[in-house]
């Protein structure tokens, strides 16, 4: 099967500044992907291309389509939330309901309507009356109750507090997902996501760092704390990164035999937050 | 309903000063009906009658005109800009729904249905209006205002007025359409600016004055494009006739012929239609404000 979104050799500038730099990526159907970079590095960009918000060069499909051209017809497939704020203030929550059931032929009103009975928030009430948690709950009412093969989130719990964030995700991962679905979500904030992800892209400086399946990562990458005496036989095999905690180092490896890495310490496999950090610091410290 | 229907119905949710101004104003003209000073000399002649109630019928619909040029002028420079301004352009984006069609539904709301409901709130004033004047005034005017066939005439005049004013206006609202969906701040002032510099460059520089006569023209031409004033005059005791000398109707004032088939009216239409492609383009690219 194809995957749902291919790009290859994607690249997007602005003047001079060159915001996504020849970027390869896959995304295959079913999957939970993070989109991780740091501020600036291409994530919004790159979101915005496949959304078809944007030109760009390189080659990219989604869904079989090229979002640029297609997006109308992308957008019967795909949905998407780019950062909670962008409900229009003077939308009613019964208006915006009407208006997505009316123009959207895969939105299921009572979806929506289930959802939004189990808050507190009246049909009545317009989005400037709500508050940001509030209005994160309409747009998912909205958003979860259309059919789609992909959503696609950005920055989706920017600027909510703890609590709202949790319920926005537990929401997104009880009540919607399911096997039929792909979700692409961007953020900087690497340890809310990481429990829920199957597959991880790292992106930097408008390039694609890594892309990986959370399985692959844990074949693949090996975090090894080594003590003193081991540690430049450890740092024989070439780790790409190390740390230094509580008077041990900690090396990163890439593709290394966990075989041969066992004698030097403790081995695990590095959390995603661990491996983003690693792989974005650039070279062994 | 298909999607065009429910794209209107947002402008009419989101702006809702589309039937609330002239709702005001109309109510305010009634307070004035009812309780302003009014006086108005005797009306004898059936002609001076015929004469009042045309006067009134035009004076109330132009008030309304008026105030519907500036709010529809507001309304077509604000629309695509109040999308990116709230960053709400990425809800609507998430829909699918075409830009072309945005885009066009936002045109025929400024264009068409922002004037008929003015039309329709004009009759309603003037209708009420005439009411409350016949009785306050009944010793002076009487009936006059109640004249049917003045009341179709003034129909006539507001349905071409208005298919007349979205034509010949057509350039200018695609230019504000633009602007407004390519200005990042400061609509308002990338509307008038770009043509008065225009305008001034030309004339300092060059030394001729094409381009605001081209503005003149567009600005304040389409009386003389749509409407036929040269072979009426006013004549004592009768009121405006035609050069035979028979009272003039709505049918002597437009001039439908004149206006579809002078080349003003569809290079304006032209160039209208041309800016209107370019501000969906930019609708497509632009999404930050």
């Amino acid at each position: 099967m194809a995957p749902l979104i291919e790009a290859r050799d994607l690249t997007k500038k602005y003047g001079q500044f060159v915001a996504l730099d020849r970027a390869n990526l896959k995304v295959e159907a079913g999957r939970i992907v993070g989109l991780i970079g740091p501020n600036g590095a291409g994530k919004t960009s790159a979101l915005r291309a496949i959304l078809g918000l944007t030109d760009y060069e390189g080659q990219l499909t989604v869904l079989g389509r090229e979002p640029f051209r297609d997006r109308t017809a992308l957008m019967n497939d795909c949905c998407f939330i780019a950062d909670v704020a962008v409900l229009p203030s003077w939308l009613r929550v019964d208006q915006a309901i009407d208006f997505v059931a009316g123009v959207h032929p895969r939105f299921r009103r009572d979806r929506a309507a289930a959802f939004l009975a189990k808050t507190q928030i009246g049909g009545k009430r317009r989005m400037r009356e709500l508050s940001k948690g509030m209005k994160t709950q309409v747009h998912l009412a909205l958003t979860m109750a259309i059919d789609a093969k992909l959503l696609v989130l950005d920055e989706p719990t920017l600027g909510l507090d703890i609590l709202a964030r949790r319920s926005f995700y537990d929401a997104l991962v009880n009540d919607y997902m399911d096997e039929t679905r792909t979700i692409l979500i961007t953020t900087h904030q690497v340890e809310e996501v990481e429990n829920l992800l199957t597959d991880i892209i790292f992106i930097d400086k408008g390039r694609i760092v890594l892309d990986a399946s959370l399985e692959d990562v844990a074949t693949r990458f090996a975090a090894v704390a080594v003590t003193g005496d081991r540690l430049d036989a450890a740092r024989a095999e070439r780790p790409f990164y190390e740390r230094q905690i509580l008077g041990k180092v900690v090396l990163y490896f890439d593709s290394v035999d966990a075989g041969r890495l066992a004698p030097f310490g403790e081995m695990h496999t590095p959390s995603v937050s661990d491996l983003f950090v690693a792989k974005l610091s650039g070279g062994v410290a | 309903m298909n999607t065009n229907i429910w794209l209107i119905r947002r402008e009419f949710w989101e702006n809702r000063a589309i039937w609330m101004i002239p709702a005001i104003f109309g109510t305010l003209l009634i307070l004035g009906a009812l309780f302003g000073q009014i006086s108005i000399p005797r009306l004898t002649t059936p002609e001076q009658m015929h004469e009042a109630a045309a006067a009134y019928q035009v004076i109330v619909g132009a008030m309304f005109y008026v105030v519907m040029s500036v709010y529809a002028t507001w309304y077509l420079l604000d629309c695509l800009y109040a999308d990116r301004r709230d960053r709400s352009i990425l809800f609507w984006k998430s829909l699918p729904i075409s830009d072309a069609k945005t885009v066009l539904s936002k045109l025929i709301v400024g264009m068409v249905l922002i004037p008929l409901v003015y039309y329709a709130v004009a009759d309603a004033t003037a209708l009420v209006g005439a009411f409350i004047l016949s009785i306050r005034a009944r010793a002076s005017i009487g009936g006059a205002l109640w004249q049917p066939d003045v009341w179709w005439q003034i129909q006539v005049l507001w349905v071409y007025c208005i298919v007349t004013t979205a034509l010949w206006y057509l350039p200018i609202a695609g230019w504000l359409m633009l602007v407004s969906a390519w200005a990042k701040r400061a609509v308002m002032l990338w509307a008038v600016l770009p043509p008065l510099v225009a305008f001034i460059l030309e004339r300092a520089i060059v030394g001729t004055q094409v381009i605001g006569h081209v503005l003149l023209v567009r600005l304040a031409g389409l009386p003389y494009v749509a409407f036929n004033g040269a072979n009426l005059e006013w004549t004592e005791g009768k009121g405006i006739v035609d050069i035979d000398g028979v009272p003039a109707s709505v049918w002597h004032l437009i001039n439908p012929s004149g206006f579809f088939t002078s080349a003003d009216t569809w290079i304006g239409a032209a160039v209208g239609a041309a800016l209107i492609v370019a501000a969906i383009q930019l609708r497509t690219r632009r999404t930050e404000v």
